[in-house]
């Protein structure tokens, strides 16, 4: 055959190839997935709108699940993912999720908005996800004491708490191990994740000692009880403490000298989610500018995406509360996860509580 | 009055009385700081119907109400039968082994909630059953049969057999006299433990909590989620209102019966 | 009674779906966290199966039995107070009129339909330093002539007394409900009997309606102390610094500890005990219904 024939011919065949190609693509394509997603978050944890906008500019339909803890999100996805996609795991979870390969690794790719991350090593290369490679930071925080300013002393050290008589009778722990174990080994001046027994008992020792003059070990109401008067002080979360400082003036939040907790809530894909494509388009969704700002407006914590900090109200953006100065934050630790040694912390509770 | 009517004792009136005040104290404050117009409810600020507009709007509140009538009523219709007949057959029959059967089947009422929760949720990852509403109501049948079975006992106890002897030996067939001698007796327990395995399945908590998966969130789940973070009015204007739909269902049961009863 | 082999049947029909269901839905779900019970915490929470008894003698160390001694304690308190407070309750709706019946064992339940958590904050509402027995209180005070900040609020909240009264508060319609389907249709001449013979209404009480009642006695007494013994959201809500149930502990193993074999190790330890008494019951009751 000619030349022109031949490439004419060979155009045919690429034509043909390409129109069989794209037949057999068609039907693989017309399988991507279905319009649906499944998240699973902390109570109160996200913006009015933001469910809404993501529908509006993907028709992507939210189911939209809550757990209370991490140990219920372990607890669920231990044993299999039962169909989540997107989940909101703390830090020290997501340790444990990536040893025991529960996660999907992030494509990057997917995820333009992550830009406007703060580039702050802690947000962007964190020890216990470097490179961001399986969880993205969502919103962070710190632990320290809610008090009542009219009730006594700015309790500027640990000692108010477990030495004091300031305030005896009218303080509230945060019923968690590691959490109460943790500021009493920053109170000893230890690391709050040491897995030294014999500075775990010197803690334990320390609390057991003011059991006296502390009124109940609160699973999540302490600021509910500062609020109601039952007490003047509880040790809490920063968010839940800023959120009655909005509703008394006379409440106020602080973190000791000896340091605090800094934590951080992630977003990350478990493994086994049946919609990956949507799940990134979600979180792509959270770190746009206008509706990571809508998120940290309505929960009042604090963001890493730098453009949504930018958006915020100044007066949240200069309250200590929420976005405390760098010092403090340098005293403070983040918890991480350790292993064996978490049964000596276990131990040391339950003797706690029975003592 | 009749020397054994115990209903008009002033002493059992007054225990009842007192019964019923300990009883609703609490939820009339539930339904009285419905109306608080505070955020996080602990002093009344004022009268707003706002968390009842909440409520009633909020569609996760709906899924999860909807969710656990659905399963409160499969379990409650496949428990109280397989329940009933269980508590019969252990009414009636001797057999060997008869005590560790028994032991076997009251053991799902003394296993610690978490460990049976756990367990089930273990056991349906094992089978590849994704966990959802299924799930849910198979895990509640299991937990309410044996206390079926428990009310079944306890009101036959007060049955006497010859009576249904009495009717097979007067020419009634085994169902015959089961049906008209037997059931009649047996039908307010098994009307005491159909309210029962429904309350057991709509309050449940624990065992829901590890066998549920996306989308099948129950209301004791939904509540307790929103109740972690503040307690706000809303929690106490949705409980209000499933208290009115049930006294109202109640109320509608009430009165069939009674119509169908003339 | 009769034995089994007169009615094969029968015995199969009404025994079988039960059986079926507990096996595959009870048994085996709780077979394999029994191999639990057996594993080890791996260093992320996960569970590591061995087979090693460390779980079960780390829960019979005496710290761990003091703290089930005391759940204990407090399941039996609560299970008198419940006896003490239902047995009225009931006598009062099986002896009432019969069209009140119905609506009184639903006033009974109605409580029930409330979700737990709710119920349990309305408590706290109720009991708390600035709650309403305090206030009502407080206003007593005031009306009797005291200075306002003389007034002591009654600490009611955040402690075992707390615990007992949102147990007995959860628990009450365990009793209520089968005592009541033993009392309903009771046959009153039996009782009528008595009094015609000269026994007065205590005695008529005691030695007549009472062992009738028995079996649902016991049932709603056993309910209310296996339940209450188990029970963790109650004495996490309204317990203080001196509260911990074994619940609280099995709960905290398979949550925040993550724990799962030790978890498994002490619910069974608690199962293999009331396993243990159930048997006992039953072959010591005999045949008897």
């Amino acid at each position: 055959m000619s030349f022109g024939q031949a490439i004419s011919s060979r155009r045919q065949l690429l034509a043909g190839a390409g129109a069989a190609l794209g037949v057999t693509l068609l039907p693989w394509r017309a399988q991507a997935e279905e319009a649906r997603l499944n998240v699973y978050n902390w109570d109160t944890y996200i913006g009015a709108t933001t469910l809404e906008t993501f529908a509006a500019a993907t028709g992507v339909s939210v189911q939209y699940d809550l757990f209370a803890s991490n140990e219920e999100l372990f607890a669920k996805l231990q044993a299999g993912n039962p169909g989540y996609d997107v989940i909101v795991p703390s830090d020290y979870m997501i340790e444990s999720m990536i040893a025991l390969d529960m996660l999907v690794p992030l494509d990057h790719a997917q995820l333009p908005n992550l830009r406007h991350l703060d580039p702050d090593p802690n947000f962007s290369d964190p020890a216990f996800n470097p490179g961001n490679r399986f969880a993205v930071p969502y919103l962070w925080g710190t632990m320290g004491i809610g008090y009542r300013k009219s009730a006594g002393p700015r309790p500027d050290s640990w000692a108010t708490v477990f030495e004091s008589d300031a305030y005896a009778g009218r303080i509230a722990l945060l019923d968690d191990p590691r959490a109460m174990l943790g500021m009493a080994l920053k109170y000893l001046g230890y690391s709050m994740n040491s897995i030294d027994a014999a500075q775990i008992a010197a803690a334990r020792d320390v609390i057991i000692a003011a059991k006296p003059r502390i009124k109940t070990f609160a699973p999540d109401s302490g600021q509910d009880m500062l609020l109601a008067g039952d007490v003047d002080l509880a040790v809490e979360w920063s968010g839940d403490i800023v959120q009655v400082m909005q509703e008394d003036p006379d409440l106020d939040y602080v973190i000791p000298s000896q340091g605090g907790s800094v934590w951080m809530d992630t977003l990350a894909i478990p493994k086994g989610a049946p919609h990956l494509e949507n799940a990134h388009a979600f979180i792509n969704h959270i770190y746009d500018p206008a509706v990571n700002a809508e998120i940290a407006r309505i929960t009042r914590y604090p963001t890493p995406n730098l453009a949504a900090k930018a958006l915020i109200d100044v007066a949240d953006r200069d309250n200590p509360a929420i976005y405390p100065p760098a010092e403090v934050i340098a005293t403070s630790e983040t918890l991480i996860d350790v292993g064996d040694a978490a049964r000596l912390y276990d131990e040391a509770w339950t003797v706690i509580q029975a003592a | 009055m009749s020397a054994v009517d115990y209903g008009r004792r002033g002493w059992v009136r007054l225990m009842l009385v007192a019964g019923f005040i300990f009883l609703y104290f609490p939820i009339l404050s539930l339904i009285v700081f419905s109306f608080n117009d505070s955020k996080r409810n602990v002093t009344w600020r004022g009268f707003t119907l706002a968390y009842y507009e909440k409520a009633l709007a909020n569609e996760s509140l709906h899924q999860a109400l909807s969710n656990s009538l659905l399963i409160a009523g499969w379990t409650t219709v496949v428990a109280t039968v397989i329940g009933t007949m269980l508590g019969l057959s252990l009414q009636r029959y001797r057999f060997r082994g008869k005590g560790v059967f028994e032991s076997w089947v009251h053991l799902p009422i003394v296993v610690p909630e978490v460990c049976f929760g756990v367990a089930l949720m273990v056991f349906f990852a094992a089978i590849r059953l994704p966990l959802g509403l299924t799930t849910v109501i198979l895990s509640h049948i299991a937990f309410s049969i044996p206390f079926v079975a428990v009310v079944i006992r306890a009101r036959m106890a007060s049955f006497d057999p010859a009576l249904e002897e009495a009717a097979h030996d007067l020419g009634a067939s085994r169902w015959q006299s089961f049906r008209h001698v037997t059931l009649p007796h047996l039908m307010v327990g098994i009307v005491a433990s159909a309210l029962l395995v429904a309350t057991l399945s709509l309050d449940d908590f624990v065992i829901t909590f590890f066998t549920s998966g996306p989308g099948a969130t129950t209301l004791p789940l939904k509540i307790y989620s929103m109740a972690r973070f503040s307690v706000t009015p809303e929690i106490n204007a949705a409980s209000t209102v499933l208290m009115a739909l049930t006294v109202m269902l109640v109320l509608g049961a009430v009165a069939i019966q009674t119509r169908w009863r003339r | 009674m009769e034995s089994w082999r007169r009615d094969k049947a029968g015995f199969t029909i009404l025994t079988l779906p039960a059986s079926v269901w507990l096996l595959l839905f009870f048994t085996l779900p709780l077979t394999l966290v029994w191999v639990y019970s057996f594993g080890e915490r791996g260093p992320h929470g996960q569970t590591e199966f061995t087979v090693s008894l460390a779980n079960y003698i780390r829960a019979l160390e005496w710290i761990h039995l003091g703290v089930i001694w005391k759940s204990l304690m407090i399941a039996v308190v609560v299970m008198l107070i419940c006896l003490v407070l239902g047995f009225p309750m009931a006598l009062g709706i099986a002896f009432a009129a019969p069209r009140w019946r119905t609506p009184l064992l639903v006033l009974v339940m109605l409580p029930f339909w409330t979700n737990l958590l709710v119920r349990t904050y309305a408590w706290v509402a109720v009991l708390r330093d600035r709650g309403h027995i305090n206030g009502v209180l407080e206003w007593l005070h005031g009306l009797l002539g005291g200075a306002p900040e003389a007034f002591e609020p009654l600490p009611l909240l955040y402690n075992q007394t707390a615990v007992m009264i949102g147990l007995v508060h959860v628990h009450l319609p365990f009793l209520v409900l089968p005592l009541y389907a033993a009392m309903a249709r009771l046959d009153w001449q039996l009782l009528e009997a008595s009094l015609d013979l000269g026994a007065n209404q205590w005695r008529t009480l005691r030695s007549v309606l009472l062992p009738l009642v028995m079996p649902g006695l016991v049932t709603g007494c056993l309910l209310v102390f296996v339940l209450a013994l188990g029970s963790f959201l109650t004495p996490d809500l309204l317990g203080g610094t001196d509260s911990m149930m074994i619940g609280n502990l099995i709960a905290r193993e398979f949550g925040g500890a993550r724990d799962w074999p030790f978890g498994a190790a002490l619910s069974f330890l608690l199962v293999y005990a009331a396993f243990a008494a159930l048997w006992l019951r039953a072959s010591l009751g005999g045949g008897r219904a």
